[in-house]
C-alpha cells in the first residue's frame, strides 16, 4: 500500500479525491437523483401560474421563469391550459386546476410535441 | 339652555355611547375607499426607491411590482409596473405562511384547537414526532432538521424538494417524514416544511368536507376578499408555505385585520389573544451572525423589535410594526400605531431591496405627524 503511495503519488491523490467524491455522491443520492427534475418542474410550475393565475403576458411569464441551467423543450397547451417543460434531460407537466385552485405538478408528464 | 333641549341632548349623547365601536372607522366594502395623498417630496422620494427604471433583461435591483399603502382603513397611495395591474392576483411566497396563521386563527377562535395540542393529533404522519405542538410549528420551532436554502444550494435544499421534486405530491408528508433534530420548542429554524404541516393539520381541524373551502369561508369572504388562489399539492393539502396568490388591495384587508386586532366592523373575525401570539417573539430565538438584521420571529409573523443580542431589524420603522414576509421582496407590513398597511409584490432576483428603506420612506410620506407637519407648512 505505503508502496503504490510512493511509486504513484499523483495516482493515489486522484484515487483519493475520486473515492470522496463517490461517498459523497453515495450520501446525497436522494438528493441527486431528484436534481434533474428540477428545472423542468418549475419551469412547468411558475410559468402555469404566471399565465394562468396571475394572468401575465405569455412573453413575460418565458422570461420570468427563466434559470441559470436553459429548457431544452417547452409547449403550453393553451385550450387546456398545461404546461410542460424540459431540462436537464426530464420533462414536467404542470396543469391549471381551476379558478381557486390554480396550478399543480402532474405525477405524469405530457410527451412534448416533435418539433 | 332650556331643559328640555339639555334633556335631549344628553339623551343623544348617551346614545352615542350604544353606537358599535367601529361606526367611526372605515372599512373597505366591495371595494376601498379612496383618498390619494396629494404629491410632495416625499412621496417622489419613496417612488425613487420603490420603482427605479426596471430592467427586466438583467433582473437586477430593486423590481417593485405593486406598491400600495392604507391609512386608517382607505388606500392613500397606490401603484403598479411591469405586467402587475390592480387587478392581478400576484404570488405572495412566504406571506402565504402568515395568511395560513389567519386562517388558522380563525379556528382557533372556534376552539378547534389549542396551541399546546401535539400536531400528530390532526395530522397522524406526525406520529413520528409526538412532542412536536401546534404552537411550535407556528413558531418554526419544530426541531425538525429542515434545510431552507434556495437557489444556493438547490441540490439538497428541502424547500426546492419538497415544492419541485419527491416531496411535491404530499408536502406535508415529505416536511413529517424529516429527522427530529432539536427538542421541539428550542430552537428557530425557518422552514417551509413546518407551514405545510399545519396546512396538513388545519385539515384534521375542521374536516376533509369544509378543508377544500376553508380559507374562503372561514377569512376571505367574511372580509370581502375574491380574488384569492391557493394552490394545493395532489394530496390536496394547501401549499401553505408558498402558493397563495391575491391583489395587493385583497392582500391588505388581511393587514387591516391584523392593524385592527382582529377585528373585521364588528366581527372579531380571530381572537385578539391570537393576534397578540402572532405579534410575541418566540421566546426561545437566539439571535446570530446569521441572522443578522432578520425580523424576529413571532407566530408566522415577523416582528421589528429588539431583543437580547440584537437591536431592532428595522431601526426607522416602530417598534410595534410586524409583517409577512416572502421570496423576491413580497411583504405586507402593518404599522399599527400610525394605522399603516404596506403591500409590496416584487420581483426582486438579488438583495438589493431594504424593508427598512422602504418602511423608512413610507413613514416620511404618509404617517400621520408627517402629513400634518407637512400640511401645516
Amino acid at each position: 500500500m505505503s508502496s503504490f503511495i510512493k511509486r504513484r503519488p499523483f495516482s493515489s491523490v486522484l484515487l483519493l479525491i475520486v473515492l470522496a467524491l463517490a461517498a459523497l455522491a453515495w450520501q446525497n443520492r436522494v438528493h441527486l437523483a431528484a436534481f434533474p427534475g428540477i428545472i423542468g418542474a418549475l419551469s412547468a410550475k411558475e410559468y402555469c401560474s404566471c399565465r394562468y393565475v396571475m394572468d401575465n403576458p405569455a412573453q413575460y411569464c418565458l422570461a420570468y421563469v427563466k434559470q441559470y441551467i436553459p429548457i431544452s423543450g417547452f409547449f403550453d397547451d393553451e385550450a387546456n391550459k398545461r404546461v410542460t417543460a424540459r431540462g436537464l434531460g426530464s420533462t414536467q407537466t404542470a396543469a391549471w386546476q381551476g379558478p381557486r385552485q390554480g396550478c399543480q405538478l402532474l405525477p405524469k408528464a405530457d410527451s412534448l410535441p416533435q418539433s | 339652555m332650556p331643559v328640555p333641549a339639555l334633556r335631549r341632548l344628553s339623551l343623544a349623547l348617551g346614545l352615542l355611547c350604544f353606537i358599535p365601536h367601529g361606526f367611526a372607522e372605515t372599512w373597505p366594502a366591495a371595494d376601498w375607499a379612496m383618498t390619494p395623498a396629494a404629491a410632495s417630496p416625499a412621496i417622489e422620494a419613496l417612488e425613487t426607491y420603490a420603482f427605479p427604471t426596471r430592467d427586466d433583461d438583467s433582473r437586477k435591483g430593486i423590481r417593485t411590482d405593486a406598491l400600495l399603502v392604507i391609512r386608517d382603513g382607505q388606500i392613500i397611495y397606490e401603484r403598479y409596473a411591469g405586467p402587475t395591474k390592480a387587478s392581478t392576483p400576484h404570488l405572495a411566497w412566504s406571506v402565504s405562511k402568515s395568511i395560513l396563521a389567519t386562517t388558522l386563527g380563525v379556528a382557533y377562535g372556534k376552539g378547534l384547537f389549542k396551541l399546546d395540542d401535539p400536531a400528530a393529533k390532526f395530522y397522524p404522519p406526525m406520529n413520528a414526532h409526538p412532542q412536536v405542538k401546534i404552537g411550535h410549528l407556528l413558531n418554526w420551532a419544530s426541531g425538525l432538521g429542515w434545510q431552507e436554502g434556495y437557489e444556493y444550494a438547490p441540490v439538497r435544499s428541502s424547500v426546492v424538494a419538497m415544492l419541485y421534486t419527491h416531496g411535491r405530491s404530499d408536502m406535508a408528508a415529505f416536511a413529517a417524514s424529516f429527522d427530529q433534530a432539536a427538542t421541539p420548542g428550542t430552537r428557530f429554524l425557518y422552514s417551509s416544511g413546518d407551514a405545510n404541516v399545519l396546512a396538513a393539520a388545519l385539515r384534521g381541524m375542521v374536516g376533509d368536507e369544509a378543508y377544500k373551502d376553508y380559507p374562503w369561508t372561514a377569512l376571505f369572504e367574511p372580509l370581502g376578499i375574491t380574488s384569492a388562489v391557493w394552490e394545493t399539492d395532489a394530496s390536496g393539502t394547501f401549499v401553505g408555505s408558498s402558493y397563495a396568490y391575491l391583489t395587493a388591495r385583497d392582500l391588505a384587508r388581511i393587514g387591516l385585520l391584523m392593524q385592527r386586532d382582529g377585528r373585521w366592523a364588528d366581527q372579531q373575525v380571530l381572537p385578539k389573544a391570537w393576534v397578540d401570539f402572532n405579534r410575541t417573539p418566540f421566546a426561545n430565538y437566539q439571535p446570530s451572525k446569521e441572522t443578522e438584521g432578520d425580523a424576529v420571529p413571532g407566530g408566522q409573523w415577523w416582528l421589528n423589535v429588539a431583543v437580547p443580542g440584537a437591536a431592532k431589524p428595522w431601526p426607522d420603522a416602530p417598534d410595534d410594526t410586524f409583517a409577512a414576509l416572502g421570496h423576491w421582496g413580497q411583504a405586507l407590513y402593518v404599522l399599527p400605531a400610525q394605522k399603516l398597511v404596506v403591500v409590496r409584490y416584487a420581483d426582486d432576483r438579488d438583495k438589493t431591496y431594504s424593508h427598512n428603506e422602504l418602511l423608512k420612506r413610507v413613514e416620511a410620506a404618509f404617517a400621520p405627524t408627517a402629513q400634518t407637519a407637512a400640511e401645516a407648512k
